[in-house]
């Protein structure tokens, strides 16, 4: 296909199937205008012409002419009237047009004679008497049925003009039909190619936009694969080796280990499984959670009970922090699956413990409302940056200044994630120098309002 | 040189017989006009102001040039108050034109064609002539039929 330049081959691409259609139905169109065109000046000139009324009124006046001259009592004046009368309508009849059709006739040059043979009687010159009224009358006489056999010519002549011109109107009109038959059926055509022409671009448009969506979520993916592994043997990497040296040290002390130091490795040991266990266990409820496999199991709970649990749970780790569980003696309990708001309070208070200082206590506080049951968990640390705080819920987002390579950064996703999953939330409340209150939110469980359990 | 006294004579004959010859009217004016009826003889007519007009007409071949008088002139003349004029031919053609034309138009009442005047065994003495070639609206068959020639009188109504 030629490509003009500058144009988009699609575009001509477009439009040359219809250029034929064009042709097929402007080429009648402007025949059938002309055509019509040219009928309409025929009919204008025709009308114009009206020559039967031309020959009818000479054939008159001659007549008149020769009545009066045959009239008992005859009237110069009058008679040269008729004379002037009768000469003005052949002279009429000489002039172009009229001339050419009576020349088509085959009567050209019938009206000068006649001109000339009245001439010949002109009264002007020869003066009205007897012999001038008798050669009048006679010429008369003679003009009179020539002038009859003009006029029937040119009446046939007419009625075979009209018989012509009435076919002539049938072919323009029978054409006319075909010229807008032939214009509607292009028109279909046309509309139909656009229409085909407009659903394959809808097609290549939504097959466009789910390849680049389905790219999209792949290109997601495949980034989250890479940073989960990242942080996976980044973080498996550190209670290992950890593991690794305080078992190196108790075998390069060899007999010399004392209780004390195998109590110390321990403490160590302990807490580095607890760090993979956790690790593990967070690993395998984002699988389940990511695959829509995650097990709840929604029932009414006790969260001052979870809560409890979490706080002793912490306490065991930490010994030496301060972690107070408030109550405000709510015993509404929570339409939730307890083994992951464990999982989300460990997550909540481990990250509570690992921002705020030694010496500073977290708290817990139980309360109700509005049909929910919430546990907040409050430090008195730095707060989080103003910068973060947009993405403090965000997958493997650490907050500015945490390079400390603790932490997954899923946390607190995770832990949002969690309680969404069971119809719940988790909110964020901080201030840069006071602390900051992660507080889980749960679905008061209806019905199950007093302690009955 | 002497001139004859002939000629002389012939002279004298047909200056003392034109304006015998030019008393014959030509056109009569009737209806509403200041005193009607007006005869006008040829005389009267090229006194009124003479307009050139060049057209086309349905009749001839060519573009004949025209001279005579504005109709609009000669009903002012005559103080003519109406709406419309009938205008009748020597054969006793009929046709009525409506007086707007006339100032819509420079419609003339044509004495002469082509330098001859016209004559009553043509089109004469008066032709009323269309500036046909000037308007495109006057190129219709309804103004083709106010083309009067030979008009022998005008009545204003």
């Amino acid at each position: 296909m030629i490509r003009a330049p500058g144009m988009r081959p699609g575009r001509l691409a477009l439009y040359a199937p219809f250029l034929p259609l064009f042709l097929i139905c402007l080429g009648p169109l402007i025949f059938v205008l002309a055509k019509t065109s040219a009928l309409e000046r025929d009919m204008r000139i025709a009308a114009t012409e009206n020559m039967l009324w031309v020959v009818t009124q000479t054939q008159m006046e001659v007549l008149a002419l020769t009545a009066e001259t045959a009239a008992a009592r005859r009237d110069a004046d009058q008679i040269a009237r008729r004379y002037d009368l009768a000469l003005s309508r052949l002279s009429l009849l000489q002039e172009g047009p009229q001339a050419r059709y009576l020349d088509r006739l085959g009567h050209g040059g019938l009206a000068a004679r006649f001109s000339e043979d009245l001439l010949a009687l002109d009264p002007l010159d020869h003066g009205q008497d007897a012999a001038l009224y008798s050669a009048l009358h006679d010429l008369g006489q003679t003009l009179h049925p020539q002038l009859n056999r003009i006029a029937n010519d040119v009446m046939t002549h007419e009625w075979e003009l009209s018989a012509t011109r009435l076919e002539d109107y049938r072919a323009t009109q029978r054409l006319i039909i075909l010229a807008v038959a032939f214009a509607f059926l292009a028109a279909l055509a046309i509309s139909g190619l656009l229409l085909r022409d407009q659903s394959r671009l809808h097609r290549a448009e939504v097959q466009r936009l789910r390849t680049s969506s389905l790219l999209a979520r792949e290109r997601g993916t495949s980034a989250m694969y890479r940073d989960f592994a990242a942080m996976v043997s980044h973080q498996m990497r550190t209670p290992l080796s950890l593991i690794d040296s305080a078992m190196h040290r108790l075998a390069r002390k060899g007999d010399a280990v004392t209780a004390r130091d195998v109590a110390e490795r321990h403490e160590v040991v302990r807490n580095a499984v607890r760090r993979l266990t956790r690790l593990v266990e967070t690993v395998l409820i984002l699988g389940r959670l990511d695959n829509d496999q995650l097990q709840r199991r929604l029932a009414p709970a006790s969260l001052e009970a979870l809560a409890g649990a979490a706080q002793t749970e912490a306490q065991t780790h930490s010994p030496q922090r301060q972690i107070r569980l408030v109550t405000s003696g709510t015993t509404t309990k929570a339409l939730c699956d307890p083994y992951l708001v464990a999982h989300i309070l460990d997550n909540l208070l481990s990250n509570a413990l690992k921002y705020s200082a030694p010496d500073t206590p977290i708290d817990l506080r139980i309360f109700g409302r509005g049909g929910q049951v919430a546990c907040a968990v409050v430090d008195q640390g730095p707060g989080i940056d103003l910068m973060d705080q947009p993405h403090v819920f965000d997958r493997y987002f650490r907050g500015t200044g945490q390079n400390d390579g603790q932490g997954t950064g899923l946390g607190l996703a995770l832990a949002r994630e969690l309680a969404e999953a069971q119809g719940g939330r988790v909110t964020m409340e901080t201030k840069p120098g006071t602390g900051s209150i992660f507080t889980l939110w749960l679905k008061a469980a209806e019905g199950a309002r007093d302690g009955r359990g | 040189m002497r001139p004859s006294r002939l000629a002389i004579a012939t002279a004298l004959l047909i200056t003392l017989a034109l304006p015998v010859q030019a008393e014959v009217p030509v056109l009569t004016v009737t209806g509403q006009i200041a005193r009607a009826p007006v005869e006008l003889t040829q005389s009267d007519l090229l006194a009124l102001p003479q307009h050139r007009l060049t057209t086309s007409t349905t009749v001839t071949d060519g573009t004949p040039e025209f001279e005579g008088f504005l109709i609009r002139d000669l009903l002012a003349h005559l103080e003519a108050d109406g709406e419309t004029v009938v205008a009748l031919a020597l054969n006793d053609y009929r046709i009525e034109i409506p007086l707007t034309d006339f100032d819509e138009f420079d419609v003339i009442g044509a004495l002469r064609m082509n330098g001859e005047s016209l004559s009553p065994r043509d089109k004469g003495p008066v032709w009323i002539v269309y500036p046909r070639d000037d308007h495109r609206e006057l190129q219709d068959m309804r103004y083709d039929t106010r083309w009067v020639w030979q008009l022998v009188s005008l009545h204003v109504q």
